[in-house]
Protein backbone atom coordinates (compact mmCIF):
# COMPACT_ATOMS: atom_id res chain seq x y z
CA UNK A 1 0.00 0.00 0.00
CA UNK A 2 2.60 2.23 -0.55
CA UNK A 3 2.12 5.33 -3.28
CA UNK A 4 4.82 6.38 -5.76
CA UNK A 5 4.64 9.70 -7.81
CA UNK A 6 1.49 9.61 -9.54
CA UNK A 7 1.78 9.73 -13.37
CA UNK A 8 -0.32 9.43 -16.12
CA UNK A 9 -1.09 9.19 -20.07
CA UNK A 10 -4.28 10.87 -20.48
CA UNK A 11 -4.51 14.24 -20.18
CA UNK A 12 -7.73 16.36 -18.93
CA UNK A 13 -8.38 18.52 -22.01
CA UNK A 14 -6.31 19.78 -24.97
CA UNK A 15 -5.58 23.04 -23.23
CA UNK A 16 -4.75 21.53 -20.36
CA UNK A 17 -7.78 22.67 -18.49
CA UNK A 18 -10.22 20.36 -16.91
CA UNK A 19 -12.87 18.52 -18.60
CA UNK A 20 -16.91 20.27 -17.71
CA UNK A 21 -19.06 17.37 -17.94
CA UNK A 22 -17.05 14.81 -18.92
CA UNK A 23 -18.37 11.74 -19.79
CA UNK A 24 -18.62 8.71 -17.51
CA UNK A 25 -15.54 7.40 -16.15
CA UNK A 26 -14.65 4.35 -14.47
CA UNK A 27 -17.79 3.53 -12.01
CA UNK A 28 -16.97 4.18 -8.44
CA UNK A 29 -14.73 2.16 -6.08
CA UNK A 30 -16.26 -1.43 -5.55
CA UNK A 31 -18.94 -1.18 -8.51
CA UNK A 32 -16.73 -1.53 -11.32
CA UNK A 33 -17.66 -5.02 -13.17
CA UNK A 34 -19.74 -7.38 -11.82
CA UNK A 35 -19.75 -7.05 -8.12
CA UNK A 36 -17.12 -8.72 -5.78
CA UNK A 37 -18.70 -12.85 -5.37
CA UNK A 38 -16.96 -15.16 -3.59
CA UNK A 39 -13.15 -14.68 -4.59
CA UNK A 40 -11.81 -17.54 -6.45
CA UNK A 41 -7.96 -17.32 -5.40
CA UNK A 42 -6.18 -17.26 -8.83
CA UNK A 43 -2.59 -16.68 -10.04
CA UNK A 44 -1.60 -12.64 -9.79
CA UNK A 45 -2.12 -11.48 -13.53
CA UNK A 46 0.12 -8.32 -14.63
CA UNK A 47 -2.21 -5.26 -14.86
CA UNK A 48 -3.95 -3.84 -17.92
CA UNK A 49 -1.55 -1.17 -19.73
CA UNK A 50 -0.26 1.80 -17.63
CA UNK A 51 -2.20 4.91 -17.38
CA UNK A 52 -5.16 3.85 -19.72
CA UNK A 53 -8.73 3.73 -17.87
CA UNK A 54 -10.34 0.71 -18.00
CA UNK A 55 -12.59 0.29 -20.46
CA UNK A 56 -15.86 -2.63 -20.79
CA UNK A 57 -14.81 -5.39 -22.66
CA UNK A 58 -16.13 -5.52 -25.96
CA UNK A 59 -18.28 -8.36 -27.06
CA UNK A 60 -15.70 -10.98 -28.64
CA UNK A 61 -16.58 -11.35 -32.13
CA UNK A 62 -15.45 -14.18 -34.34
CA UNK A 63 -11.91 -13.90 -36.27
CA UNK A 64 -12.49 -14.29 -39.92
CA UNK A 65 -10.71 -17.12 -40.96
CA UNK A 66 -7.19 -17.61 -41.92
CA UNK A 67 -6.66 -14.20 -40.08
CA UNK A 68 -4.94 -13.83 -36.36
CA UNK A 69 -7.18 -12.81 -33.76
CA UNK A 70 -6.47 -9.53 -32.49
CA UNK A 71 -5.00 -8.97 -29.07
CA UNK A 72 -7.91 -8.78 -26.71
CA UNK A 73 -8.14 -5.13 -24.63
CA UNK A 74 -7.94 -6.02 -21.17
CA UNK A 75 -10.97 -5.51 -19.28
CA UNK A 76 -11.54 -4.10 -15.67
CA UNK A 77 -11.88 -7.40 -13.55
CA UNK A 78 -11.96 -8.21 -9.68
CA UNK A 79 -8.06 -8.90 -8.78
CA UNK A 80 -8.41 -11.34 -5.93
CA UNK A 81 -5.29 -11.77 -3.82
CA UNK A 82 -5.25 -14.99 -2.11
CA UNK A 83 -4.28 -14.17 2.13
CA UNK A 84 -5.46 -17.16 3.90
CA UNK A 85 -2.86 -19.21 6.06
CA UNK A 86 -2.91 -22.35 4.11
CA UNK A 87 -3.48 -24.10 7.16
CA UNK A 88 -6.67 -26.64 8.01
CA UNK A 89 -9.27 -25.91 10.59
CA UNK A 90 -7.94 -27.30 13.77
CA UNK A 91 -4.42 -27.13 15.67
CA UNK A 92 -3.00 -24.49 14.64
CA UNK A 93 0.65 -25.61 16.66
CA UNK A 94 3.64 -23.76 17.98
CA UNK A 95 6.41 -23.80 14.97
CA UNK A 96 8.84 -24.84 17.94
CA UNK A 97 7.03 -27.59 20.13
CA UNK A 98 4.14 -28.37 18.61
CA UNK A 99 1.37 -27.08 21.59
CA UNK A 100 -1.44 -25.64 20.59
CA UNK A 101 -2.09 -23.67 23.75
CA UNK A 102 -1.28 -19.99 22.38
CA UNK A 103 -1.80 -16.83 23.19
CA UNK A 104 -0.61 -12.72 22.24
CA UNK A 105 1.26 -11.61 25.14
CA UNK A 106 1.17 -7.44 25.38
CA UNK A 107 3.93 -7.70 27.39
CA UNK A 108 6.19 -9.57 24.82
CA UNK A 109 4.32 -8.15 21.74
CA UNK A 110 4.27 -11.55 20.34
CA UNK A 111 2.45 -15.07 20.20
CA UNK A 112 3.70 -16.80 23.03
CA UNK A 113 3.22 -20.71 23.79
CA UNK A 114 2.42 -21.44 27.18
CA UNK A 115 4.64 -24.90 27.27
CA UNK A 116 7.42 -23.60 25.09
CA UNK A 117 7.65 -19.88 25.78
CA UNK A 118 8.48 -19.67 21.95
CA UNK A 119 7.55 -16.33 20.86
CA UNK A 120 6.72 -15.11 17.60
CA UNK A 121 4.59 -12.79 15.27
CA UNK A 122 3.02 -13.78 11.72
CA UNK A 123 4.69 -12.19 8.76
CA UNK A 124 3.53 -8.76 7.59
CA UNK A 125 0.75 -8.72 5.49
CA UNK A 126 1.24 -6.19 2.92
CA UNK A 127 4.85 -8.16 2.46
CA UNK A 128 3.67 -11.65 2.46
CA UNK A 129 0.29 -11.13 0.52
CA UNK A 130 1.79 -8.09 -1.90
CA UNK A 131 0.18 -5.30 -0.78
CA UNK A 132 2.67 -2.97 -0.80
CA UNK A 133 3.05 -2.98 -4.41
CA UNK A 134 2.59 0.27 -6.34
CA UNK A 135 -0.83 2.15 -6.17
CA UNK A 136 0.15 4.12 -9.16
CA UNK A 137 -0.67 0.80 -11.05
CA UNK A 138 -3.57 -0.42 -9.77
CA UNK A 139 -6.64 -0.63 -12.11
CA UNK A 140 -9.58 -2.14 -11.84
CA UNK A 141 -10.40 -3.23 -8.35
CA UNK A 142 -7.75 -5.12 -6.49
CA UNK A 143 -9.53 -7.58 -3.31
CA UNK A 144 -7.51 -9.40 -0.92
CA UNK A 145 -9.56 -12.71 -0.33
CA UNK A 146 -10.70 -11.81 3.48
CA UNK A 147 -13.16 -8.77 2.09
CA UNK A 148 -15.48 -11.70 0.46
CA UNK A 149 -18.99 -11.34 0.48
CA UNK A 150 -20.46 -12.16 4.11
CA UNK A 151 -22.39 -15.08 4.57
CA UNK A 152 -24.95 -14.61 7.17
CA UNK A 153 -25.45 -18.24 7.32
CA UNK A 154 -22.81 -19.52 8.05
CA UNK A 155 -22.72 -19.47 12.07
CA UNK A 156 -21.77 -23.15 12.75
CA UNK A 157 -18.74 -24.89 11.52
CA UNK A 158 -17.61 -28.31 12.44
CA UNK A 159 -13.87 -28.03 13.48
CA UNK A 160 -11.85 -31.96 13.36
CA UNK A 161 -9.35 -32.38 15.56
CA UNK A 162 -6.35 -33.71 14.38
CA UNK A 163 -4.98 -34.80 17.52
CA UNK A 164 -7.49 -37.44 18.57
CA UNK A 165 -10.06 -37.33 15.77
CA UNK A 166 -12.98 -35.73 17.82
CA UNK A 167 -15.07 -32.99 15.92
CA UNK A 168 -16.46 -30.43 17.81
CA UNK A 169 -18.99 -27.90 16.71
CA UNK A 170 -18.50 -23.93 17.63
CA UNK A 171 -20.53 -20.93 16.56
CA UNK A 172 -18.55 -19.08 14.43
CA UNK A 173 -20.31 -15.72 15.12
CA UNK A 174 -19.18 -15.97 18.59
CA UNK A 175 -16.05 -17.76 18.71
CA UNK A 176 -13.29 -18.61 16.65
CA UNK A 177 -11.35 -21.39 18.98
CA UNK A 178 -12.42 -24.07 21.09
CA UNK A 179 -10.95 -26.74 22.85
CA UNK A 180 -11.42 -30.14 22.07
CA UNK A 181 -13.27 -32.00 24.94
CA UNK A 182 -11.45 -35.18 24.69
CA UNK A 183 -7.77 -34.33 24.38
CA UNK A 184 -8.06 -30.51 25.91
CA UNK A 185 -6.03 -29.10 22.40
CA UNK A 186 -7.19 -25.99 21.20
CA UNK A 187 -8.93 -26.14 18.26
CA UNK A 188 -8.29 -23.25 15.52
CA UNK A 189 -10.70 -21.92 12.58
CA UNK A 190 -7.27 -20.83 10.18
CA UNK A 191 -9.42 -20.72 6.66
CA UNK A 192 -11.22 -17.39 5.84
CA UNK A 193 -14.71 -18.76 6.11
CA UNK A 194 -16.61 -16.04 4.84
CA UNK A 195 -19.20 -14.96 7.52
CA UNK A 196 -16.82 -11.87 8.12
CA UNK A 197 -15.33 -13.06 11.44
CA UNK A 198 -11.68 -13.66 9.72
CA UNK A 199 -9.66 -10.67 8.18
CA UNK A 200 -6.66 -10.24 6.09
CA UNK A 201 -4.76 -8.89 9.00
CA UNK A 202 -4.27 -8.01 11.94
CA UNK A 203 -3.08 -5.20 13.78
CA UNK A 204 -2.22 -6.76 17.02
CA UNK A 205 -2.88 -4.70 20.11
CA UNK A 206 0.35 -2.41 21.79
CA UNK A 207 -0.56 -0.50 24.41
CA UNK A 208 -1.47 -2.57 27.65
CA UNK A 209 -4.89 -3.15 29.55
CA UNK A 210 -2.85 -0.87 32.74
CA UNK A 211 -2.11 1.32 30.06
CA UNK A 212 -5.82 1.68 28.84
CA UNK A 213 -7.02 2.21 32.36
CA UNK A 214 -4.89 5.09 33.22
CA UNK A 215 -6.04 6.77 30.08
CA UNK A 216 -9.44 5.99 30.61
CA UNK A 217 -9.48 6.94 34.22
CA UNK A 218 -7.70 10.31 33.18
CA UNK A 219 -9.96 10.94 30.52
CA UNK A 220 -12.79 10.50 32.67
CA UNK A 221 -11.35 12.39 35.66
CA UNK A 222 -11.42 15.70 34.03
CA UNK A 223 -14.66 15.43 33.04
CA UNK A 224 -16.03 14.94 36.30
CA UNK A 225 -17.82 18.17 37.72
CA UNK A 226 -20.35 18.00 35.53
CA UNK A 227 -21.03 14.31 34.70
CA UNK A 228 -24.21 12.46 35.86
CA UNK A 229 -24.11 11.30 39.10
CA UNK A 230 -25.06 7.75 38.38
CA UNK A 231 -22.15 7.57 35.67
CA UNK A 232 -19.67 8.71 38.36
CA UNK A 233 -20.83 5.85 41.38
CA UNK A 234 -20.91 3.19 38.42
CA UNK A 235 -17.75 4.15 36.67
CA UNK A 236 -15.19 1.65 36.87
CA UNK A 237 -12.20 1.78 34.31
CA UNK A 238 -11.29 -1.46 35.13
CA UNK A 239 -14.17 -2.75 33.00
CA UNK A 240 -12.76 -1.95 30.31
CA UNK A 241 -12.25 -4.03 27.15
CA UNK A 242 -10.47 -5.26 24.12
CA UNK A 243 -12.25 -5.27 21.08
CA UNK A 244 -11.10 -6.06 17.61
CA UNK A 245 -13.26 -3.86 15.37
CA UNK A 246 -12.99 -4.84 11.63
CA UNK A 247 -12.49 -1.94 8.77
CA UNK A 248 -11.88 -1.68 5.39
CA UNK A 249 -8.75 -0.32 3.91
CA UNK A 250 -8.63 1.14 0.82
CA UNK A 251 -5.73 1.81 -1.47
CA UNK A 252 -6.86 4.30 -4.43
CA UNK A 253 -5.69 5.73 -7.67
CA UNK A 254 -8.17 8.26 -9.30
CA UNK A 255 -8.06 11.62 -11.38
CA UNK A 256 -10.24 14.42 -9.65
CA UNK A 257 -11.68 17.68 -11.24
CA UNK A 258 -13.32 20.67 -9.02
CA UNK A 259 -14.66 23.51 -10.83
CA UNK A 260 -16.50 26.60 -8.81
CA UNK A 261 -15.80 30.36 -8.05
CA UNK A 262 -12.98 32.24 -6.26
CA UNK A 263 -12.89 35.78 -5.50
CA UNK A 264 -10.06 37.94 -5.19
CA UNK A 265 -10.42 41.61 -3.59
CA UNK A 266 -9.20 44.61 -5.52
CA UNK A 267 -10.22 47.29 -3.26
CA UNK A 268 -11.15 48.29 0.26
CA UNK A 269 -12.57 51.57 0.92
CA UNK A 270 -14.32 53.18 3.80
CA UNK A 271 -17.66 55.39 3.08
CA UNK A 272 -19.15 57.68 5.95
CA UNK A 273 -23.01 58.39 5.95
CA UNK A 274 -25.13 61.10 8.25
CA UNK A 275 -23.50 63.98 9.66
CA UNK A 276 -22.73 65.28 13.24
CA UNK A 277 -23.49 62.62 16.17
CA UNK A 278 -24.85 60.51 13.07
CA UNK A 279 -21.87 59.92 11.08
CA UNK A 280 -21.05 56.19 10.37
CA UNK A 281 -18.40 54.57 8.87
CA UNK A 282 -19.13 51.25 6.70
CA UNK A 283 -16.22 49.25 5.14
CA UNK A 284 -16.81 47.79 1.55
CA UNK A 285 -14.95 45.36 -0.76
CA UNK A 286 -14.32 45.00 -4.63
CA UNK A 287 -13.70 41.86 -6.21
CA UNK A 288 -12.54 40.24 -8.90
CA UNK A 289 -14.62 36.80 -9.99
CA UNK A 290 -12.86 34.12 -11.59
CA UNK A 291 -14.00 30.85 -12.74
CA UNK A 292 -11.66 28.48 -10.73
CA UNK A 293 -10.97 24.41 -12.62
CA UNK A 294 -8.45 22.23 -11.06
CA UNK A 295 -7.55 18.59 -12.14
CA UNK A 296 -4.99 16.60 -10.41
CA UNK A 297 -3.90 12.76 -9.82
CA UNK A 298 -4.88 11.17 -6.60
CA UNK A 299 -3.11 8.12 -4.64
CA UNK A 300 -4.58 7.29 -1.41
CA UNK A 301 -2.82 5.16 0.94
CA UNK A 302 -4.58 2.92 3.44
CA UNK A 303 -7.97 5.08 3.76
CA UNK A 304 -10.00 2.84 6.63
CA UNK A 305 -13.91 2.68 6.74
CA UNK A 306 -16.08 1.01 9.21
CA UNK A 307 -17.22 -2.72 8.10
CA UNK A 308 -19.13 -3.19 11.24
CA UNK A 309 -22.72 -1.81 10.64
CA UNK A 310 -22.92 -1.00 14.46
CA UNK A 311 -19.97 0.93 14.24
CA UNK A 312 -21.13 3.19 11.84
CA UNK A 313 -19.39 6.41 12.71
CA UNK A 314 -22.54 8.29 11.36
CA UNK A 315 -25.19 6.87 13.23
CA UNK A 316 -25.11 7.76 16.60
CA UNK A 317 -28.49 7.18 17.26
CA UNK A 318 -27.49 4.12 19.58
CA UNK A 319 -24.03 4.39 20.38
CA UNK A 320 -21.32 7.18 20.30
CA UNK A 321 -19.76 5.79 17.24
CA UNK A 322 -17.94 8.93 16.31
CA UNK A 323 -16.11 8.17 19.68
CA UNK A 324 -14.60 4.93 17.89
CA UNK A 325 -13.90 6.97 14.76
CA UNK A 326 -12.08 9.46 16.19
CA UNK A 327 -9.35 7.59 18.15
CA UNK A 328 -8.40 6.87 14.28
CA UNK A 329 -5.37 6.20 12.88
CA UNK A 330 -4.22 3.14 13.33
CA UNK A 331 -0.84 2.13 11.37
CA UNK A 332 -2.35 -0.45 9.67
CA UNK A 333 0.54 -1.10 7.24
CA UNK A 334 2.26 -2.61 10.11
CA UNK A 335 -0.65 -5.12 10.56
CA UNK A 336 0.46 -8.65 10.20
CA UNK A 337 -1.24 -12.24 8.96
CA UNK A 338 -4.30 -13.55 10.55
CA UNK A 339 -3.80 -15.73 13.02
CA UNK A 340 -7.06 -16.59 15.49
CA UNK A 341 -4.65 -16.22 18.68
CA UNK A 342 -3.90 -12.59 18.19
CA UNK A 343 -7.53 -13.06 19.18
CA UNK A 344 -7.70 -15.13 21.75
CA UNK A 345 -8.75 -13.09 25.42
CA UNK A 346 -10.34 -10.35 23.67
CA UNK A 347 -13.26 -9.54 21.76
CA UNK A 348 -14.03 -9.33 18.05
CA UNK A 349 -16.54 -7.88 16.53
CA UNK A 350 -17.65 -9.45 12.91
CA UNK A 351 -17.48 -7.64 9.52
CA UNK A 352 -20.74 -7.56 8.63
CA UNK A 353 -20.68 -5.31 5.52
CA UNK A 354 -19.66 -5.87 2.05
CA UNK A 355 -17.27 -3.85 -0.48
CA UNK A 356 -20.02 -2.93 -1.96
CA UNK A 357 -21.96 -1.77 1.25
CA UNK A 358 -19.37 1.07 1.55
CA UNK A 359 -17.99 2.32 -1.95
CA UNK A 360 -20.60 5.06 -2.19
CA UNK A 361 -19.12 6.33 1.54
CA UNK A 362 -15.66 5.43 0.25
CA UNK A 363 -15.61 7.52 -3.15
CA UNK A 364 -17.24 10.17 -1.47
CA UNK A 365 -14.32 10.22 1.35
CA UNK A 366 -11.88 10.48 -2.40
CA UNK A 367 -14.13 13.28 -3.27
CA UNK A 368 -13.48 14.92 0.27
CA UNK A 369 -9.99 14.29 0.13
CA UNK A 370 -9.62 16.14 -3.34
CA UNK A 371 -11.57 19.17 -1.89
CA UNK A 372 -8.54 19.41 0.87
CA UNK A 373 -6.06 18.55 -1.37
CA UNK A 374 -7.20 21.19 -3.72
CA UNK A 375 -6.91 23.82 -0.96
CA UNK A 376 -3.06 24.88 -1.08
CA UNK A 377 -4.05 25.63 -4.65
CA UNK A 378 -6.22 28.61 -4.19
CA UNK A 379 -4.39 30.11 -1.36
CA UNK A 380 -4.85 33.78 -4.12
CA UNK A 381 -8.36 33.75 -3.53
CA UNK A 382 -8.55 36.01 -0.26
CA UNK A 383 -12.39 35.66 -0.56
CA UNK A 384 -12.29 32.53 -0.51
CA UNK A 385 -13.57 30.03 -2.91
CA UNK A 386 -17.37 28.61 -3.80
CA UNK A 387 -16.83 24.69 -5.44
CA UNK A 388 -19.86 24.11 -7.21
CA UNK A 389 -18.90 20.75 -9.29
CA UNK A 390 -16.36 17.58 -8.08
CA UNK A 391 -16.21 14.13 -9.68
CA UNK A 392 -13.56 11.78 -9.61
CA UNK A 393 -12.65 8.92 -12.08
CA UNK A 394 -11.43 5.94 -9.81
CA UNK A 395 -8.56 3.77 -11.95
CA UNK A 396 -7.93 1.63 -9.59
CA UNK A 397 -8.19 -0.27 -5.84
CA UNK A 398 -7.15 -2.22 -3.25
CA UNK A 399 -9.58 -3.34 -0.39
CA UNK A 400 -7.82 -5.36 2.35
CA UNK A 401 -10.29 -6.10 5.52
CA UNK A 402 -8.01 -5.47 9.08
CA UNK A 403 -9.18 -5.84 12.34
CA UNK A 404 -7.40 -3.27 14.30
CA UNK A 405 -7.23 -2.77 18.08
CA UNK A 406 -9.59 -0.75 20.44
CA UNK A 407 -9.39 -0.57 24.28
CA UNK A 408 -13.55 0.20 25.10
CA UNK A 409 -15.16 1.26 28.17
CA UNK A 410 -19.11 1.30 27.41
CA UNK A 411 -21.62 2.52 29.45
CA UNK A 412 -25.42 2.32 28.58
CA UNK A 413 -27.14 5.37 29.51
CA UNK A 414 -30.69 4.74 30.78
CA UNK A 415 -32.05 7.64 30.96
CA UNK A 416 -32.21 8.51 27.40
CA UNK A 417 -34.28 6.53 25.26
CA UNK A 418 -33.93 2.85 24.87
CA UNK A 419 -30.12 3.36 26.89
CA UNK A 420 -27.36 4.95 24.41
CA UNK A 421 -24.16 3.56 25.28
CA UNK A 422 -20.79 6.16 25.85
CA UNK A 423 -17.69 5.07 24.68
CA UNK A 424 -14.99 6.00 25.69
CA UNK A 425 -12.04 4.34 23.48
CA UNK A 426 -8.43 4.35 23.41
CA UNK A 427 -6.62 3.57 20.32
CA UNK A 428 -4.44 0.03 20.99
CA UNK A 429 -1.78 0.99 19.04
CA UNK A 430 -1.02 4.65 19.82
CA UNK A 431 -2.93 5.32 23.25
CA UNK A 432 -5.51 8.02 21.12
CA UNK A 433 -8.28 8.49 23.71
CA UNK A 434 -11.19 10.03 23.52
CA UNK A 435 -14.95 9.30 24.81
CA UNK A 436 -18.58 10.17 25.41
CA UNK A 437 -19.23 10.90 29.28
CA UNK A 438 -22.86 11.70 29.88
CA UNK A 439 -23.75 14.96 31.43
CA UNK A 440 -26.23 16.07 34.30
CA UNK A 441 -28.30 18.85 32.36
CA UNK A 442 -29.64 20.53 35.61
CA UNK A 443 -26.24 20.89 36.69
CA UNK A 444 -25.20 22.45 33.39
CA UNK A 445 -28.11 24.73 33.03
CA UNK A 446 -27.39 25.94 36.62
CA UNK A 447 -23.98 27.22 35.96
CA UNK A 448 -24.85 28.87 32.52
CA UNK A 449 -27.50 30.72 34.17
CA UNK A 450 -25.09 31.85 36.53
CA UNK A 451 -22.67 32.60 34.08
CA UNK A 452 -25.50 34.40 31.74
CA UNK A 453 -26.56 36.12 34.87
CA UNK A 454 -22.88 37.70 35.54
CA UNK A 455 -22.75 38.48 31.60
CA UNK A 456 -25.87 40.64 32.09
CA UNK A 457 -25.36 42.06 35.03
CA UNK A 458 -21.80 43.32 32.89
CA UNK A 459 -23.62 43.99 30.03
CA UNK A 460 -26.25 46.38 32.08
CA UNK A 461 -23.57 48.21 33.62
CA UNK A 462 -21.23 48.76 30.43
CA UNK A 463 -24.43 49.09 28.16
CA UNK A 464 -26.23 51.44 30.61
CA UNK A 465 -23.40 53.50 31.60
CA UNK A 466 -22.69 54.24 27.32
CA UNK A 467 -26.47 54.64 27.26
CA UNK A 468 -26.29 57.39 29.59
CA UNK A 469 -23.32 59.04 28.37
CA UNK A 470 -24.14 58.86 25.08
CA UNK B 1 -35.65 36.63 29.49
CA UNK B 2 -36.59 36.72 26.46
CA UNK B 3 -40.40 37.43 27.19
CA UNK B 4 -38.95 40.46 28.83
CA UNK B 5 -36.99 41.42 25.89
CA UNK B 6 -40.13 41.06 23.22
CA UNK B 7 -42.48 42.79 26.13
CA UNK B 8 -39.47 45.46 25.65
CA UNK B 9 -39.33 45.65 22.43
CA UNK B 10 -42.90 45.69 21.80
CA UNK B 11 -43.68 48.59 24.22
CA UNK B 12 -43.96 51.84 22.07
CA UNK B 13 -41.71 53.83 23.67
CA UNK B 14 -38.90 52.05 23.29
CA UNK B 15 -38.05 52.73 19.64
CA UNK B 16 -38.41 56.37 20.69
CA UNK B 17 -36.33 55.96 22.87
CA UNK B 18 -33.56 54.02 20.83
CA UNK B 19 -34.41 56.70 17.91
CA UNK B 20 -33.49 59.44 19.91
CA UNK B 21 -31.17 58.38 21.91
CA UNK B 22 -28.39 57.70 18.28
CA UNK B 23 -26.12 55.04 18.73
CA UNK B 24 -25.99 54.85 22.70
CA UNK B 25 -29.35 53.39 22.86
CA UNK B 26 -27.43 50.05 21.44
CA UNK B 27 -26.42 49.81 24.71
CA UNK B 28 -29.64 49.34 26.53
CA UNK B 29 -29.75 46.07 24.50
CA UNK B 30 -26.37 44.78 26.06
CA UNK B 31 -27.91 42.87 28.76
CA UNK B 32 -30.15 41.01 26.87
CA UNK B 33 -27.67 40.11 24.42
CA UNK B 34 -24.92 39.20 26.68
CA UNK B 35 -26.90 37.13 29.03
CA UNK B 36 -28.17 34.49 26.68
CA UNK B 37 -25.32 34.65 24.15
CA UNK B 38 -22.94 33.72 27.46
CA UNK B 39 -25.57 31.59 28.68
CA UNK B 40 -25.52 29.32 25.29
CA UNK B 41 -21.80 29.49 25.17
CA UNK B 42 -21.39 27.59 28.36
CA UNK B 43 -23.72 25.47 28.00
CA UNK B 44 -22.61 24.33 24.52
CA UNK B 45 -19.24 24.36 25.51
CA UNK B 46 -19.34 22.04 28.88
CA UNK B 47 -21.95 19.84 26.93
CA UNK B 48 -19.53 19.32 23.98
CA UNK B 49 -16.15 18.95 26.36
CA UNK B 50 -18.08 16.06 27.76
CA UNK B 51 -19.35 14.57 24.64
CA UNK B 52 -17.47 15.50 22.20
CA UNK B 53 -20.10 14.89 19.49
CA UNK B 54 -18.11 16.82 17.03
CA UNK B 55 -14.89 14.68 17.35
CA UNK B 56 -14.22 12.64 13.84
CA UNK B 57 -10.75 11.29 12.31
CA UNK B 58 -9.92 13.89 9.72
CA UNK B 59 -9.14 11.01 7.61
CA UNK B 60 -9.04 14.16 4.51
CA UNK B 61 -5.90 15.56 6.39
CA UNK B 62 -4.36 13.06 8.10
CA UNK B 63 -4.62 9.83 5.06
CA UNK B 64 -1.10 9.42 3.28
CA UNK B 65 -2.31 11.13 -0.32
CA UNK B 66 0.06 11.81 -3.55
CA UNK B 67 -1.38 14.19 -5.67
CA UNK B 68 0.35 15.17 -9.13
CA UNK B 69 -0.07 15.98 -12.80
CA UNK B 70 -2.08 19.16 -11.21
CA UNK B 71 -3.87 21.34 -14.28
CA UNK B 72 -5.29 24.61 -12.65
CA UNK B 73 -7.81 27.12 -15.00
CA UNK B 74 -8.36 30.52 -13.59
CA UNK B 75 -10.06 32.33 -15.52
CA UNK B 76 -11.55 35.76 -14.83
CA UNK B 77 -15.82 36.21 -15.51
CA UNK B 78 -16.44 39.04 -13.71
CA UNK B 79 -16.74 41.73 -10.49
CA UNK B 80 -18.34 41.77 -7.31
CA UNK B 81 -18.27 45.10 -6.13
CA UNK B 82 -19.85 47.21 -2.95
CA UNK B 83 -19.65 43.98 -1.08
CA UNK B 84 -19.91 44.62 3.01
CA UNK B 85 -18.60 41.26 3.78
CA UNK B 86 -15.04 40.41 3.72
CA UNK B 87 -15.54 36.76 2.47
CA UNK B 88 -17.30 35.81 -1.08
CA UNK B 89 -21.17 34.21 -0.55
CA UNK B 90 -21.11 30.13 -0.17
CA UNK B 91 -17.70 29.95 0.16
CA UNK B 92 -17.09 26.30 0.81
CA UNK B 93 -13.48 25.76 0.43
CA UNK B 94 -12.75 24.78 4.06
CA UNK B 95 -15.25 22.61 4.68
CA UNK B 96 -14.61 19.68 2.38
CA UNK B 97 -16.81 16.87 3.67
CA UNK B 98 -19.91 19.06 1.93
CA UNK B 99 -20.73 17.96 -1.33
CA UNK B 100 -21.64 19.44 -4.47
CA UNK B 101 -22.85 19.31 -7.73
CA UNK B 102 -21.13 15.51 -8.69
CA UNK B 103 -19.53 15.39 -12.66
CA UNK B 104 -18.78 12.80 -14.35
CA UNK B 105 -14.83 12.78 -15.05
CA UNK B 106 -13.20 10.64 -17.48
Amino acid sequence: MRPDQPHRSARPSADGGPVQGAPAGPPRGGQQGPPPQQPQPQQPRQPPQQGSPPQPTPPQQPAPPQQPAPPRPQGPQNRIIDTSSGRDDGLDKCPTCGGTDITYSLTAKALVCAYCRHEWNEVNAEEAFGLNTSIADLHGHTLASGTADVREDLTMMTLKCQGCGAEVVINVNQELQARCHWCRQTLSVNSQIPNGAVPDAVLPFQLTREEAIAQISAFADKRKAFAQGRFKSEFVPENVMGVYIPYLVVDGSMHAQLGGRGEVTTRQYTVRTGSGKNTRSETYYDADVYSVQRAFDLLVDDLTVESAQRFDARDNSHATNNILNAVQPYDTENAVAYNSNYLKNFTSERRDLNVRDVDDEVEEKFLSIARAKATPTIGRYDRGVRWEQEGVAVRGTRWVSVNVPVWLYSYADSAVGDGLVHYIAVNGRNGNTMGSVPVSHPKIFAVSCFAGSIAAVIGAVVGFGWFFAG
Amino acid sequence: MLPLLAELAADPVTPMLLADSGDGAVGLAFPFIAGPAVFAAVYGGIYRYYRNTDKRHHFEKETEVAVGNLQRRDQKVGSNNRQRSRTMGGDNSTDPLERVHRISVK
